[in-house]
């Protein structure tokens, strides 16, 4: 049945991307705490007054030195900007997937009941669990969305916001609904492998 | 019909907008997996997508609400059983492109968020998501700062419902804060308001201006004004009419609710109201805000000596007053109902620039509000809404509303033994005011439940009944004809007279007849141990009096309760006290202007045409606007002269002893429910009956009564009269000639 083989392509697809889409993450959450370091940084310099300091033979070393920090946060939310284009890119192909297969069950929904749309056995769950599973991995991977949201709405200027950025993103992480995939894929098993 | 019953959504499902049904029925309904379904619940209607539930269950529901109606904005009841017919498939094409407002949660994030971005997030979380026309899509799952966006209209503009694709359009209208749009959203709720419309129409002009006109404003160089004062007894409609007036002029409201603001360290108070202030400010930004401070008396009473908290309270409230820069536009509304207690130091302009007085409702305007709750009512043709602001005297809006809701729950009791339709009749009416009464009258001194007597009661004493009726039902009965002929309705009448002669009776018959207030009040009432407080009692009393005139007061034994200055003794008692107080509330320099009442409205000579109804309330109202004081005495030589002139009590009237014809009208009366023998003369009874005053007469004949009880051993039927005759020949009259010419003397 072809509704099943697109079924199939997609879960391999989602199982293929899923390790892409890790790896992505923990390239960012390095880049994200040496942005908090640098908050922290320009944090303790707006506190310090280099006047006080031996340091005052510079000429305009605040400036400088803040201009520097600004240009080190920039050069750092180019790179996490960069990873979220691969998230989105990631995102964007399984979203295509899981469309693809609703799209094929809406237009062969016509021969197909629900009472057959819903029967399990046991080696593969029923259409409905799949279809559903299919959409809930789409909304999970929907939700970097909030990543994106982080990064974009940041300001250089807003010390606070920079040093509490890490905390912000590692809050974002939601473990369990990844689990969640990881167990749908697990159960889809022998699906998967029935080919 | 089967049955659903909505259980709460499973987590898992949350955001998906989907909507866990039974196999069974779905497939009943035709639906496919995640086809659009449109559930009506109460209040609302829900658009998600129909998916099988996991256990394949039958019989229960579980919807995630992702795209509602705005009423179902604060979530579902709990406990709710639906109906498949409130399941509908939605037919669903895809959307062209949709036009919307995009609900952001703090005014930090509008600031400061290009819209290009804005328009970018929403559009990517928007993606597949099923829209309906109208309705509200919940964002929150996503757990950004959009919180909701506001769908205004989708296109292809057929259709009622679509799903947006990567390929539809996307406008966004607005921005606006949760705060923002939740106060809009409740305020479409708030029911009308009758009776207020001058009073809402100066607060409004005070809200719009500064808006409208800001230029022309800062060129005539003047500030616009801050704050201002309401003030006015409990339940007239002080908050609602500001929660109503916000919302005709589209305004944010930021209420201070008392205990809120009160704090238990030392600055937590002053700090919560800096806030407040602070909330107040960034509502402003986005549109006129208004600052709402409930119940300012408890909040801000008076600077007393000592360094009490609420002290720093006041201090803080009036430097953030007076703090406020130009550019703050933000209207401060305070609402009291005891504006003497409030810090002299906030009632002056740059404060509460405005003080509006909104008084107990006068007769028209209670007749507005009642018309105004009775829309809503299903009412009867016999419910005559003039007739019940007649008699509804002293009650303010909200009694109204109490009254109205106890109408209809009789007509629903009614409805529940019987059958038949749902409607309020006059009945109901009058079973509730039995229940209801004015709120301004409670807990006063002299609220007096008096049994109803007519005039048809009292025998005799014809003359003294039309003079009563000329002075206290005609006013109210014809008060065209008094404005006519410019009589104006008297202040007080002085009945005197004999004891015994029906003068309590005669008052109680003519509070019976015309639909006024009664107080009466006695000595127990006013005398207190304290110094200054029976003056105080009184004044109080005449204060609610004319909260709900027209009114009538009843000062029985008035000799004994006020005295006289010309006594000799004590030139400083109590009594003498009371007599200033009584001569200038009957007849003082004038009103305190928290009594202000209604609008000041002469009679109309508008070009306007007015129904004779509302003709003949508006001189009812003119007529009948003051508190009518009615004495009784029976020594009237004890009065002080400056009570008895013209303009106090106008009207003074001889209750005479009953002659002839009255003692036999009277006896009628006092025979009419006794069983007296045919042979009975009662012109003889009241011929030998000379100098009996009414009380001896209606004692008579309960002497003859028992007495023939006596002599026939408890079987009596009926009274003969022997009976009478002997009964005449123990008693002897309580009045004597000497005393009744005592009376006559010093007024011939």
């Amino acid at each position: 049945m072809s509704l099943q083989g697109a079924v199939r392509r997609s879960f391999v697809a989602l199982r293929d991307q899923r390790a892409a889409w890790r790896s992505v993450l923990e390239e960012c959450d390095p880049l994200m705490e040496s942005l908090g370091n640098l908050g922290e940084q320009m944090n303790a310099l707006s506190r310090v007054r280099v006047s006080d300091t031996p340091l005052r033979a510079f000429p305009d070393l605040q400036e400088r030195l803040q201009f520097q920090l600004l240009q080190a946060v920039d050069l750092l939310l180019q790179r996490l900007r960069d990873r979220m284009s691969c998230l989105q890119s990631i995102r964007d192909s399984v979203g295509g997937h899981v469309s693809a297969a609703l799209q094929l069950y809406q237009d062969s929904a016509d021969g197909l009941d629900v009472a057959v749309a819903t029967q399990r056995s046991s080696v593969a769950p029923s259409l409905a669990d799949m279809l559903e599973w299919l959409q809930d991995a789409e909304r999970f991977y929907r939700r970097f969305l909030q990543r994106k949201t982080l990064l974009l709405t940041l300001r250089r200027d807003d010390r606070a916001q920079l040093e509490g950025a890490a905390k912000a993103w590692r809050s974002l992480d939601s473990p369990d609904a990844e689990q969640q995939i990881t167990d749908n894929l697990c159960r889809l098993a022998f699906f998967l492998e029935s080919q | 019909m089967e049955s659903l019953r909505l259980l709460s959504v499973d987590s898992s499902d949350r955001g998906s907008q989907r909507c866990r049904l039974g196999p069974g029925l779905m497939s009943s309904l035709g639906l496919r997996l995640g086809s659009p379904l449109l559930v009506s619940l109460p209040g609302g209607s829900c658009l998600c997508t129909a998916w099988p539930r996991p256990d394949l269950a039958e019989g229960f529901l579980q919807m995630d609400l992702k795209c509602f109606t705005p009423s179902l904005v604060s979530g579902l009841p709990a406990h709710l059983s639906l109906d498949t017919a409130q399941l509908s498939p939605a037919p669903c094409t895809k959307l062209k492109s949709v036009k919307a407002t995009v609900v952001v949660r703090s005014l930090d994030f509008k600031k400061n968020t290009n819209s290009s971005l804005v328009h970018e997030l929403v559009k990517d979380m928007l993606a597949g998501v099923y829209v309906h026309k109208e309705f509200v899509i919940n964002l929150e799952d996503f757990n950004t700062d959009i919180r909701y966006v506001a769908v205004q209209g989708i296109s292809p503009k057929s259709a009622a419902a679509g799903v947006i694709t990567s390929k539809t359009g996307l406008e966004i209208a607005e921005i606006q804060t949760v705060q923002h749009y939740m106060s809009r959203l409740q305020d479409q709720h708030t029911p009308p308001l009758g009776g207020l419309e001058e009073v809402s129409a100066s607060l409004r002009e005070m809200l719009q201006l500064p808006l409208l006109y800001p230029n022309t404003l800062t060129s005539l160089g003047v500030s616009c004004p801050r704050g201002v004062l309401l003030v006015g007894p409990p339940g007239v409609g002080k908050t609602v009419l500001v929660r109503r007036v916000v919302m005709e002029v589209g305004a944010s409201l930021v209420v201070v609710r008392g205990p809120e603001v009160v704090g238990s360290r030392p600055g937590e108070s002053e700090e919560t109201l800096r806030a407040v202030f602070e909330r107040a400010r960034s509502a402003a930004e986005e549109g006129p805000c208004v600052l709402f401070l409930d119940e300012l008396d408890s909040l801000f009473p008076k600077r007393s000596g000592s360094s009490a908290p609420e002290n720093r309270l006041v201090a803080q409230l009036l430097t953030l007053m007076d703090g406020m820069s130009r550019s703050d536009r933000f209207l401060i509304v305070g609402a009291t109902n005891r504006p003497d207690s409030l810090d002299p130091a906030l009632r002056r302009p740059g404060r509460f620039d405005r003080e509006v007085i909104i008084g107990a409702p006068t007769l028209l305007q209670r007749k507005a509000i009642l018309s105004v709750l009775c829309e809503r009512m299903p009412v009867g043709p016999t419910v005559n809404i003039a007739e019940l602001a007649q008699i509804t005297t002293g009650y303010v809006g909200a009694d109204l509303s109490a009254l109205c809701r106890e109408a209809a729950m009789h007509a629903l009791r009614e409805n529940v033994k019987g059958s038949g339709e749902q409607v309020v009749d006059m009945k109901h009416f009058q079973e509730a005011l039995k229940l209801v009464g004015p709120s301004c009258l409670r807990g006063s001194l002299g609220r007096t439940e008096i049994s109803p007597v007519l005039w048809e009661q009292i025998g005799g004493l014809e003359e003294v009944k039309t003079k009563l009726r000329q002075s206290i039902e005609w006013p109210m009965r014809h008060p065209e004809a008094f404005v006519r002929l410019g009589l104006c309705r008297p202040r007080g009448v002085l009945l005197y007279g004999p004891p015994g002669c029906a003068k309590t009776t005669l008052v109680k018959a003519a509070a019976t007849s015309s639909h006024c207030a009664f107080l009466s009040v006695s000595g127990a009432d006013l005398y207190s141990p304290y110094v200054g407080d029976s003056e105080k009692a009184l004044a109080q009393l005449f204060r609610q009096a004319r909260a709900c005139a027209p009114c009538v007061l009843f000062l029985d034994e008035i000799d004994s309760l006020i005295g006289s200055r010309s006594d000799v003794g004590t030139p400083n008692s109590v009594q003498t006290r009371l007599l200033s107080v009584l001569l200038n509330e009957m007849d003082g320099i004038g009103l305190k202007t928290v009594e202000r009442r209604g609008a000041d409205k002469v009679l109309q000579a508008e070009g306007v045409e007015q129904s004779r109804t509302d003709d003949e309330l508006d001189c009812q109202e003119v007529c009948n606007k003051d508190v009518m004081v009615v004495a009784a005495t029976n020594r009237p030589s004890c009065i002080d002269s400056a009570l008895l002139r013209p303009g106090r009590l106008d009207h003074i009237i001889y209750v005479p002893p009953p002659d002839l014809q009255a003692r036999l009208a009277i006896l009628k009366v006092c025979t009419k429910a006794m069983p007296v023998d045919s042979h009975v003369c009662l012109e003889e009874l009241a011929s030998k009956t000379k100098l009996y005053s009414g009380a001896d007469l209606e004692n008579l004949c309960k002497e003859a009564a028992l007495l023939a009880l006596l002599e026939e051993n408890m079987e009596a039927s009926s009274i003969q009269q022997t009976h009478f005759l002997r009964s005449i020949s123990r008693m002897s009259p309580s009045l004597t000639a000497q005393q009744i010419s005592s009376y006559l003397i010093p007024h011939q």
